[in-house]
């Protein structure tokens, strides 16, 4: 017997009954995220390699602008592995932000006739999101390896740890990503631009050194960027660059404090996704 | 007989935005461009619905039948009032047949059972059983963008009556199909009443919903006009559209 009244919204008590019921459609999150990709490489003739090749692109365009056109090079040492790395890792992040979102937008008829946790459309899309950033890795070690001379070390070992946060941290932007757009459609088309401001108000393009040499005063706000932590810890992980002592802490904050915000907000929201039809 | 289906007070408002054109005129004078202004979709509908009964809800385009399916179902939450539903309920919406268009019929069999919250190998279990009773033959393997409303009809009802439901919500699917299916179909609704289960029936064809339902509910502007027998209810309806 189940009871649906107008407070349904889930109580602390019923997280448990929550968490057992994503469990329980395990298969049905994999199953999702594998005919997604499906249909992705029958549409496409390149299919699942522009996943890859849109960062990999998107950092040939950059390297050309601020490597050589403006001589960057000299600046920060090793700055096509620099520029990789910090692309792949923040693409997984808005890829999983208009993933998440998409998965509800774009499933309305699962939705309307059948009940089940909704996190498992986000969940879906997020496995599928990060099966491509695996790939994009190895392309990263391909181009790195010749281009820059860098070799995988020992901290290698921490990448499932690192990945863990970062899938974490999408996830909860992917959940609260999708609560704003369903009712709010108008966000879709925002969300292009923001995520640009934000690429450029990373260390993605440019090296940290930038702020932390020439503007000391600013250095002090680049903790309220959590790509800064997140792209710090993956360097170290992927290249060996040196670890700078926040950037664990930093991290597992971010990582926490947005996967919490955006589970509750996606969750509290369940039962009126469908008024949005 | 028990109950298992009890709805108290269910209402639900929509909030559409009502644009009106914005002159320079009336934003002056009204301060605004425009207002929000609520829908009430649902409004204080209550009923009990027993275990074995079959029960038809009729009224017009707007009436709130999709709206209050959908609350039925749980998928969608009222803004006030409470329902309580006893076992496992399989939906057969209008709108929501094709879970994903793009994947083959076959797909889409694992991608609907799955999200009811059976594992793969439950699945495979009743595969065949499925595959028989929807009579596809090797359309299933098509993706299903290439379907008729009819062969939607007959995969996404099979699909549901292998959940082994214990309430069936139907809305319109079934008319869409041929007069094979269409009898087939019944059949395996009278057979769900027989073990006692539970069949909320909405349709516009009313010489179907006065032949099959134990009981008629007559909504109108999200307000119940009355609840009974299904001869009565059906011609005080069509009484109510001829004026």
């Amino acid at each position: 017997m189940s009871t649906v009244t107008a407070s349904d919204a889930p109580r602390l008590s019923a997280w448990r009954g929550y968490v057992a019921d994503l469990w329980r459609r395990r298969e049905f999150a994999t199953y999702l995220a594998r005919a997604n990709l499906r249909a992705r490489n029958a549409n496409t003739a390149l299919g699942l390699l522009w996943w890859v090749l849109n960062p990999l692109l998107l950092s040939l365009v950059y390297f050309l602008v601020f490597g050589v056109l403006f001589n960057r090079i000299d600046e920060q040492p090793r700055y096509l592995a620099h520029l990789l790395s910090g692309m792949f890792v923040f693409n997984f992040t808005t890829l999983s932000m208009t993933g998440g979102a998409n998965s509800i937008l774009g499933n309305m008829s699962l939705l309307a006739n059948i009940r089940f946790p909704r996190l498992i459309l986000p969940i879906s899309a997020l496995i599928e999101a990060t099966v491509g950033f695996l790939a994009s890795l190895l392309v990263f070690y391909l181009l790195a390896i010749p281009v820059d001379g860098i070799l995988p070390g020992f901290e290698l070992l921490a990448l499932p740890a690192v990945l863990v946060l970062h899938v974490v941290f999408n996830l909860g932007l992917a959940a609260l990503t999708a609560r704003l757009v369903i009712p709010f459609r108008d966000i879709n088309n925002l969300i292009p631009h923001l995520t640009r401001l934000w690429l450029y108000l990373s260390p993605i393009i440019w090296p940290i050194t930038f702020v932390t040499d020439r503007a000391p005063w600013a250095a002090k706000w680049l903790v309220l960027n959590p790509m800064v932590p997140l792209v710090d810890l993956y360097r170290w992980v992927l290249m060996g660059d040196e670890l700078a002592s926040t950037s664990v802490i930093g991290s597992i904050a971010w990582a926490v404090a947005i996967f919490v915000l955006g589970i509750l907000a996606f969750v509290r929201y369940e039962g009126n996704m469908v008024r949005h039809i | 007989m028990t109950v298992a289906i009890a709805a108290r007070d269910i209402e639900v408002r929509f909030n559409p935005f009502i644009e009106k054109s914005p002159t320079l005129r009336r934003t002056i004078a009204r301060g605004r461009v425009s207002k929000r202004e609520e829908v009430v979709a649902l409004d204080g509908v209550s009923f009990d619905i027993m275990r074995g009964e079959a029960f038809g809800i009729v009224g017009s385009n707007g009436a709130g039948k999709s709206t209050l399916l959908r609350v039925l179902a749980r998928t969608l939450r009222p803004d006030g009032g409470s329902v309580m539903v006893h076992g496992r309920t399989s939906t057969l919406l209008q709108l929501g047949v094709g879970f994903n268009r793009q994947l083959s019929g076959r797909r889409n069999i694992y991608l609907g059972c799955l999200a009811n919250g059976l594992t793969v190998a439950e699945i495979e279990d009743r595969l065949d059983s499925i595959l028989d009773y929807a009579e596809l033959g090797t359309a299933i393997e098509r993706p299903m963008t290439t379907y008729s409303s009819g062969m939607f009809s007959r995969l996404a009802f099979s699909i549901s009556m292998h959940l082994d439901p214990d309430i069936l919500l139907v809305d319109e699917v079934l008319s869409v199909g041929d007069e094979d299916f269409r009898r087939k179909s019944m059949q395996t609704m009278l057979d769900l009443l027989v073990r006692s289960g539970t069949i909320v029936y909405v349709s516009h064809n009313l010489q179907s919903v006065e032949e099959f339902c134990d009981r008629v509910m007559w909504l109108e502007k999200g307000k119940v006009r009355n609840i009974g027998d299904p001869a009565e209810m059906v011609e005080a309806y069509k009484q109510s559209i001829k004026r």
